[in-house]
């Protein structure tokens, strides 16, 4: 069952990747780069590893996402 | 939709390559699992047990890599110190629009959630998973949502750098104190018996290293994270 989780989480980390890099609007890439985030969160989960699942939680999906929007606004055209 | 257009055939060949890397990785993962080994940390459990401390990863990064937790600190601090140089001239924008309702009041709401979250992750570091930094930046993410929903709300300067000086300052005075009474920087010099294992007030200076390094984290995410803010909305 464990493996079973961690094959889904491993080729859902691979797919959602693939989605952000061939993606056209970079505010969609980031939400899907937030997805890469939420995958791999899964992955360290049950891989036996709470506590760096809880600081990529919190970093790679939360902050450093906040980061990237904060840089597309700066933007002066829309993309 | 029709990718063809747009992206050349390097790109197909390099998905191509990686799933075949991917794929041959997930082979060798799967079929040579060594029969002895349960778990990585079997043998960091049984050295655990001496420290008196329930998580095994937090006696790990704060007691025996205590040393790499300052020099985290000290990059964290550089980083917010760059980015408040560069960027903390924020003027007030003349035309700034309101937050909506929702956003307003559920704010309201999860903010002192967000904040006993941060507080129980730092405290129970020790127990839990979790830790200092990790509660930080926590508290931090419940500074961000009251920055996004009151337009007018600015992080206190003159109470986050006290806190921030503070806390930079028992960081190492605690290093020091340990250095002076055990040897050894960050020795653990108060009574941490094996047999408190699991209470809140076990571990020796732990709890007081990850309390020390939550409010610093914190802090400084803050200040981080509104100075990015504010920059932004004059623009």
């Amino acid at each position: 069952m464990t493996g079973l989780i961690i094959l889904f989480a491993f080729f859902a980390v691979i797919i959602v990747a693939f989605a952000a890099v061939i993606q056209k609007r970079l505010p969609d890439a980031i939400i899907l780069f937030m997805g890469v985030g939420l995958g791999t969160v899964v992955l360290f989960f049950v891989m036996q590893a709470p506590d760096v699942a809880m600081t990529e939680a919190v970093i790679g999906a939360g902050i450093s996402s906040l980061i990237f929007l904060m840089a597309l606004k700066h933007f002066k055209e829309p993309v | 939709m029709n990718f063809k257009r747009d992206i050349s055939t390097r790109t197909y060949s390099g998905f191509a390559l990686s799933a075949l890397l991917v794929l041959t990785i997930l082979n060798v993962m799967l079929q040579n699992i060594p029969a002895h080994i349960e778990r990585a940390g079997d043998q960091l459990l049984a050295l655990n047990a001496q420290e008196g401390v329930a998580n095994a990863v937090t006696s790990v990064v704060v007691y025996f890599r205590g040393f790499d937790t300052l020099g985290e600190i000290a990059v964290l601090f550089i980083a917010a110190l760059g980015i408040g140089l560069m960027l903390s001239e924020h003027t007030k924008d003349p035309h700034h629009e309101e937050s909506s309702f929702i956003l307003q009041k559920a704010s309201k709401l999860l903010f002192p959630i967000i904040m006993l979250f941060g507080v129980y992750v730092m405290i129970y570091g020790h127990l839990s998973p979790g830790g200092g930094f990790q509660g930080g930046v926590i508290i931090a993410s419940g500074v961000l949502l009251l920055l996004i929903s009151d337009q007018n709300f600015e992080v206190p300067h003159a109470v986050i750098s006290a806190l921030e000086t503070f806390a930079g300052i028992s960081y190492v005075l605690i290093g020091l104190i340990g250095l002076l009474v055990m040897d050894k920087f960050l020795g653990n010099f108060l009574p941490h018996d094996v047999s408190e294992m699991g209470m809140l007030l076990s571990g020796g200076i732990i709890p007081l290293v990850y309390i020390v390094v939550g409010v610093k984290v914190g802090s400084e995410m803050s200040l981080i994270v509104q100075n990015l803010l504010k920059r932004s909305e004059d623009v």
